[in-house]
């Protein structure tokens, strides 16, 4: 039995290529199914998110099963191999599989979610009675190195947004966030999705402001929050744990002066600022108050870029891990 | 078996935690093996307490040595206490290294009478006076403790050096500063307790001990009041518990 992996990805495929062939969470093991009805595939599995879609095949004759699977794709998405396909057979099959696995081959490298997904994939297929032999033991190992490099690597070590950064910063500050007060100044597109990452993680409640008060209106809206207009932000700041910046203001929006009228009232607590405008909403003297931890844009980009380096720095030991231990499992199809 | 060989097994426990938290924060582990280490260091510390007690036929708190002893003992209690209750990671390595200082300054020789005088009669408030003073520095230690951590934290988030191990691993700057005020709290409410049964005592009288005693004492109740009142700014917080321990333990010299 031989094993073929055949697919395209976020770096191989534009995504007007990658949408024809992806496939939802629900319709794994029926596309799965598919592959296995023709006869010169065994077994069959297929992988799909956002960024890839790959048909993992064990079958008696790679050849025959790559024929079959051109015609697959061509009956079924319309699609034809071309060079936005790679090709894997045996043993790099199963060391391409590995490193998906373990996140080496993410747009986001070393991100978790990709080992759920893949997780997900084999389950649909098992269920669906189309995975033998030679897949569910390259699975398992899969899932098994795929631990293993995650545990014993910094792959997964710091945060490559800036938004995940501002995240991290705020659980290092507060811990659980759902105790915690968020207020955003300027409802544009960075301080939404820095807001959204930071209700996802459970802060308490949200505040927008902005110069456009409908524009506020809409924000807190699609984020459960309330508005509040752009006069009135100061009375706020008494409230909030974290303020997140980002308006077209060309001067500087808080200044220490506004901090030091609040600090008796909010108890000394601390502040997280979070400034992502350019030019700068708050003024660097604001950082130097006791209780305050600001960040700005270079500041948080400087951090993912370093824990991006970090992780760029790890990729040879884990791609070493992957080959000493497929080396050691005897793995069929191989 | 005497009770400087007990102290020096203690000793060299807490230092064999110490170096394994410092081990497993560098090799990136969770250490499971502090914890143990320090409950048989404190074992060994209520040993070394309970020969000391025999040989002078009261509390074991009348001379440097001891005191010393029984603060390294109070503060592993505390240490022993709080971590679990507020999984505080990595106050093991901050604490081990303290308790070490403590005993190795115990074991200087000298520092503890070989022939502790044994006491005929002993007074209870005297007794509950002294033992209660020296139980709550073990708070007020771990509390100064907890501002150290505090300290280095603040210090990486405002230098933006969000990498290494000791940042992953230090708890969260809320957590630091509860336990800080926390432990400032049990401490002076025993410390106050302390004092009051000081007072008691029929030999006391108007001393240098007593002087400063009142003085940290009225210091730690001020920075309790504002912190949990008024509220103060966190680093400051965190100082003043270092620096109120270190001053208190001018209180212990002065006996």
């Amino acid at each position: 039995m031989e094993l073929l992996c055949l697919g395209l990805n976020h770096e191989t495929a534009p995504v007007e290529l990658r949408e024809k062939v992806s496939i939802g969470a629900t319709r794994l093991g029926e596309e799965s199914s598919a592959l296995t009805a023709h006869d010169s595939i065994s077994e069959g599995l297929i992988v799909s998110t956002c960024n890839r879609t790959e048909f993992y095949l064990a079958a008696p004759d790679h050849q025959r099963a790559r024929t079959a699977l051109a015609n697959h794709l061509a009956d079924r998405f319309d699609l034809v191999l071309n060079e936005h396909f790679y090709q894997k057979h045996t043993r790099e099959a199963a060391v391409h599989l590995c490193r998906v696995v373990s996140g080496l081959d993410s747009m986001v490298l070393g991100e978790t979610e990709i080992f759920g997904q893949v997780k997900k994939a084999y389950a649909a297929a098992h269920e669906a009675g189309v995975t033998g032999g030679v897949l569910n033991r390259l699975f398992q190992r899969a899932f098994s190195v795929g631990k293993k490099v995650r545990n014993s690597t910094a792959i997964q070590e710091g945060q490559t947004s800036v938004g995940s950064v501002a995240v991290d910063l705020a659980e290092k500050i507060f811990g659980h966030l759902s105790d915690s007060q968020v207020m955003v100044i300027g409802a544009g597109e960075m301080s939404r999705t820095t807001a959204q990452s930071l209700l996802s993680r459970g802060a308490r409640s949200m505040f927008v402001t902005n110069r456009s008060y409908d524009k506020a209106v809409e924000l807190a809206d699609a984020m459960g929050g309330s508005a509040i207009r752009f006069d009135d932000w100061e009375e706020s700041l008494s409230k909030v744990d974290i303020i997140i910046s980002s308006t077209g203001a060309p001067h500087h929006v808080i200044k220490p002066d506004h901090l030091e009228k609040v600090r008796r009232k909010r108890k000394y607590r601390p502040l997280l600022m979070v400034d992502i405008a350019v030019p700068r909403d708050i003024d660097p003297a604001v950082g130097e108050i006791d209780e305050v931890y600001l960040y700005d844009v270079d500041s948080l980009q400087s951090l993912a870029a370093e824990a991006r380096d970090r992780r760029q720095a790890q990729i040879q030991i884990c791609d070493q891990i992957i080959v000493d231990e497929l080396n050691k499992s005897q793995l069929p199809g191989l | 078996m005497t009770e400087r060989w007990l102290i020096a097994l203690a000793t060299t426990l807490a230092t064999i935690a110490a170096l394994n938290a410092w081990r497993s924060l560098t090799g990136g582990y969770r250490s499971r093996w502090t914890g143990p280490i320090l409950t048989l260091t404190f074992l060994f510390q209520l040993m070394a307490l309970g020969l000391r007690g025999e040989m002078r036929g009261s509390c074991p708190l009348a001379d440097p040595g001891e005191i010393l002893l029984f603060l390294s003992c109070s503060l592993t209690l505390f240490y022993l206490l709080v971590g679990p209750t507020y999984r505080l990671s990595l106050l093991g390595l901050f604490t081990a290294p303290v308790v070490v200082s403590l005993q190795l300054t115990a074991l200087i020789p000298g520092v503890i009478d070989p022939n502790p005088t044994l006491v005929t009669s002993t007074d209870p408030w005297c007794e509950s006076h002294a033992a209660l003073s020296v139980l709550s520095f073990g708070s007020l230690a771990l509390a100064a403790v907890s501002g150290c951590m505090f300290l280095i934290l603040d210090r990486l988030l405002k230098k933006k050096k969000l990498s290494g191990p000791l940042f992953q691993n230090l708890p969260t700057i809320h957590n630091l500063i509860d336990s800080t005020k926390r432990l400032l709290l049990i401490g002076i409410v025993i410390l106050t307790i302390g004092i009051i049964a000081g007072f008691f005592t029929p030999s006391i009288g108007f001393n240098a001990h007593l002087i400063v005693a009142l003085i940290v004492w009225l210091a730690y109740i001020g920075l309790a009041v504002v912190a949990y009142t008024r509220g103060l700014p966190p680093h400051r917080l965190a100082i003043y518990s270092v620096v109120f321990f270190l001053i208190s333990l001018l209180a212990f010299g002065l006996i």
